[in-house]
C-alpha cells in the first residue's frame, strides 16, 4: 500500500489520518468500523497461530522493520482506533499474552509515528515478555518468530540510538538489544541440544539476515555457544573454527567476557588436545575447569575417565602391536597404571581393573579382564567397536 | 520383600525431603550476604546433588546441569559439594572402586543416609561387570572383592546369593566367585541392609533411618546387633 513517507507521518495531526484513512470524513464511522476489524484479525491470527503451532504465521505478526503493507496498515487501525487494549482484553484467546500484545500495538503505533525510541523501548517489553512465553512453550515451534523478534530489536535499537544522538542524548539501547539476545541464547543455551539445533538451522539457513551485519559481540556469543555444541556433537574441527573465532575476536576486557575468555580457551585445549590425541592437555584442560563444565549439558559425556583410559589403552594395543603382534591384544594392567600417571591421573591397580570391567560391560571394548595376573585380554579382531555401546544386559 | 506400603512411603519421604531442601535453599538466597557461606549450607547443597543417585531417584523438575548453574562459588567448591559430585561422576560411569573408596574416606553421616539405598545397586552393577568380564578360569576372590565393595565377605556372600551367583571354595578355604554365570539377576524389591566396612558407627546409627527411608529389615536386628 504504501500510504505514508516517514516524512508525512511526522507532519500528519490524527484527524488527518483519520481522514486519509479511508478516503474522507465522510467515512469516519465505517473507518473505525475498519480499524476494529482489522485488529481484532491480527489478534485472532495471533491467537489462532499460538493454539495450532503455526510458526511461520506467527512470526509474520512480529516483522516491525520490514515494513510490510500487513502490519502498516494495522498501526494506522491502531492509531485510529486507540484503544486497542480494550479489544486484547475482550477475549481470554489473547488476553492470556497481553504482556507481549499492549507493548507490541504500542511499538507499532510509535514506529508508525516515527518515535523510533518509544518504539524500541515498547519492543523490547514485548520481546521479554515473548521469552517468558517462550520458555512455557513445550518445543520450539516459535523459534522464527523468536528469531524476528531478535533481528527486529537490534534494528529497532539502531533506528533509536540515531534518534537520541540526534537529540543530543547518549545512544544506549543497542546494548539493552544485547541483553534481551544475552537472555535468548541463555534460554536456548541452557535447554536441549535438540533446541539449539534447531535454532541453529533457522539461523544459518535464514535469508533475512547477514550474519556478518550483527554485531561483534553477538557474533562472539553465537560462535562461542555454537562451538561448544561442536565439542558436544566431536564435531572437532567446527568446534575449532567456531571457538578459535570466538577467542580471536572476544573482548578480554569486558567483565561478561572474563567468564567466556576463560571458557573459550578450555573448549579450545579440549579440541585440540583430541585431534592432537594429547592426553596430558585433554586430562589438563578438563580439570582447569570442572566447574564450569558442570554447567554444561552432557556434562558427564566430556568428562568421560573410561573414554580417556580406553584412549590409553588403544595406544599400548597399538604400541604393543608393533612390539610383538602376538602378544598385542594383552595389556598388563601396571603399564596402564604407569600410563595414567603420565597423564597426572593417580588410580590404583584395582580401580583400572574396575574401570577395564566397566568398558568391557557397556561393549566398549571387547575382551576380558585376568584378576589373578593382572591383565586384560582384549579381542584379536576389532577391540574397539564405536562409541555406541550399550550395556549388554540393557 | 517388596511391601506396597514402604515403596510409597519411601517415595512421600524422597518427596519431602526434596521440598524441604529446596526450600531451604530459598531461605539461604534470601538470606544471602555477600559470599558468606551458611554453617552447613555445603552439605545440604550435597544432598541435594545425592538424591539423584540411581534408578531410584525420583525426577526433580529440572536437570542437575541447570540447578548446578545457580549454586554460588564458594558452595559448589566446598569439599562436600566436591564429594557428592565425585559421587555422581563416579556412579553414572560405573567406577564402583573409586565410588565405595571415596564414600568410605568422606562420607558423612547424613550423606551417607542419603546415599544407602542406592549403595546396593551399585554392588549389584559391580558383580554384573566383574561376572561378565572376568576370566572363566580365574574365579575372583571374594575377599579382594569384599574390599572393594566396603562390604564383609560374609554379607558379600548372602549378596552375591540374592543375584543369583553361586560361590564356591578352593583347596585352601578361600571363597571364590566364578565369572560367567548365567543366572545373574537383580533381586525384585528392595535390597536387605547390609555391612558398609570403615563407617560401622554410621550404620548403627542409620538402622532407624533406614527404617523410615522404607528399607527392609527389622530395626531391633540393627540395634540388637550392635
Amino acid at each position: 500500500m504504501g500510504l505514508w513517507s516517514e516524512e508525512k507521518a511526522q507532519n500528519c495531526s490524527t484527524w488527518e489520518r483519520v481522514l486519509s484513512f479511508g478516503g474522507g470524513g465522510r467515512e469516519l464511522g465505517r473507518n473505525m468500523g475498519e480499524a476494529h476489524r482489522r485488529i481484532t484479525e491480527y489478534l485472532n491470527r495471533f491467537s489462532d497461530a499460538v493454539s495450532s503451532q503455526d510458526g511461520s504465521s506467527f512470526k509474520s505478526l512480529f516483522a516491525l522493520s520490514s515494513n510490510s503493507p500487513y502490519l502498516l496498515s494495522l498501526a494506522d487501525a491502531l492509531n485510529l482506533f486507540q484503544d486497542a487494549n480494550r479489544l486484547i482484553k475482550q477475549s481470554e484467546n489473547y488476553s492470556q499474552f497481553a504482556d507481549i500484545l499492549v507493548p507490541l500495538f504500542r511499538s507499532l503505533q510509535n514506529y508508525r509515528q516515527n518515535n523510533l525510541l518509544e518504539a524500541y523501548n515498547a519492543f523490547e517489553k514485548t520481546a521479554n515478555a515473548f521469552i517468558q512465553e517462550f520458555r512455557n512453550w513445550e518445543s520450539a515451534w516459535a523459534l522464527e518468530a523468536l528469531y524476528v523478534i531478535v533481528y527486529d530489536i537490534r534494528v529497532l535499537a539502531e533506528k533509536a540510538d540515531k534518534e537520541l544522538a540526534s537529540n543530543g542524548k547518549s545512544p544506549e539501547k543497542l546494548k539493552g538489544a544485547g541483553s534481551v539476545l544475552m537472555k535468548v541464547f541463555g534460554t536456548l543455551a541452557l535447554g536441549t541440544v535438540h533446541l539449539c539445533r534447531s535454532v541453529i538451522r533457522s539461523i544459518e539457513t535464514a535469508r533475512i539476515f547477514d550474519f556478518e551485519e550483527f554485531p561483534k559481540r553477538d557474533k562472539v556469543t553465537y560462535m562461542y555457544y555454537t562451538g561448544r555444541l561442536e565439542v558436544f556433537n566431536e564435531n572437532f574441527s567446527a568446534a575449532d573454527y567456531k571457538l578459535s573465532y570466538a577467542l580471536k575476536y572476544c573482548n578480554p576486557q569486558s567483565t561478561a567476557n572474563i567468564r567466556f575468555g576463560s571458557g573459550v580457551p578450555t573448549y579450545i585445549n579440549i579440541v585440540q588436545a583430541l585431534r592432537r590425541g594429547d592426553l596430558r592437555l585433554l586430562r589438563r584442560a578438563l580439570q582447569d575447569h570442572e566447574d564450569r563444565r558442570i554447567s554444561c549439558p552432557g556434562e558427564v559425556r566430556t568428562s568421560s575417565l573410561p573414554e580417556i583410559s580406553k584412549e590409553d589403552v588403544r595406544i599400548h594395543y597399538i604400541i604393543q602391536k608393533q612390539k610383538d603382534p602376538n602378544r598385542a591384544h594383552q595389556v598388563k594392567l601396571d603399564v596402564i597404571v604407569k600410563a595414567l600417571k603420565w597423564l597426572e591421573i593417580d588410580m590404583d591397580v584395582d580401580e583400572v581393573e574396575c574401570i577395564m570391567a566397566i568398558l568391557i560391560f557397556k561393549n566398549l571394548m571387547k575382551g576380558y579382564f585376568a584378576h589373578k595376573s593382572k591383565v586384560v585380554v582384549l579381542s584379536k579382531q576389532d577391540p574397539f567397536p564405536k562409541l555406541n555401546g550399550k550395556p549388554v544386559n540393557s | 520383600m517388596s511391601d506396597p506400603n514402604t515403596a510409597s512411603m519411601h517415595h512421600l519421604n524422597l518427596e519431602q525431603l526434596t521440598k524441604t531442601l529446596t526450600s531451604l535453599f530459598n531461605l539461604y538466597e534470601a538470606n544471602r550476604n555477600s559470599n558468606h557461606v551458611h554453617e552447613n549450607e555445603a552439605e545440604f547443597h550435597s544432598l541435594y546433588v545425592l538424591l539423584h543417585l540411581g534408578s531410584y531417584s525420583q525426577p526433580m523438575g529440572e536437570p542437575l546441569s541447570v540447578w548446578f548453574r545457580r549454586v554460588s562459588t564458594p558452595v559448589l567448591k566446598s569439599k562436600e559439594m566436591c564429594f557428592a559430585r565425585r559421587i555422581l561422576r563416579s556412579s553414572q560411569l560405573g567406577n564402583y572402586k573409586d565410588f565405595f573408596c571415596t564414600t568410605a574416606a568422606q562420607a558423612t553421616y547424613l550423606q551417607f543416609c542419603i546415599m544407602m539405598p542406592y549403595i546396593n545397586e551399585v554392588r549389584a552393577l559391580a558383580l554384573s561387570c566383574i561376572n561378565f568380564g572376568g576370566y572363566k578360569l580365574h574365579p575372583y576372590p571374594l575377599l579382594d572383592l569384599s574390599k572393594h565393595l566396603m562390604i564383609k565377605e560374609s554379607d558379600l556372600e548372602c549378596f552375591c546369593n540374592s543375584c543369583g551367583l553361586e560361590i564356591c571354595t578352593d583347596e585352601s578355604g578361600n571363597k571364590l566367585l566364578p565369572t560367567k554365570q548365567t543366572t545373574f539377576s537383580h533381586p525384585k524389591g528392595r535390597f536387605q541392609s547390609y555391612s558398609f566396612l570403615g563407617l560401622q558407627e554410621y550404620e548403627s546409627r542409620s538402622e532407624v533411618v533406614g527404617a523410615l527411608m522404607g528399607l527392609d529389615g527389622d530395626v531391633t536386628e540393627g540395634v540388637a546387633n550392635q
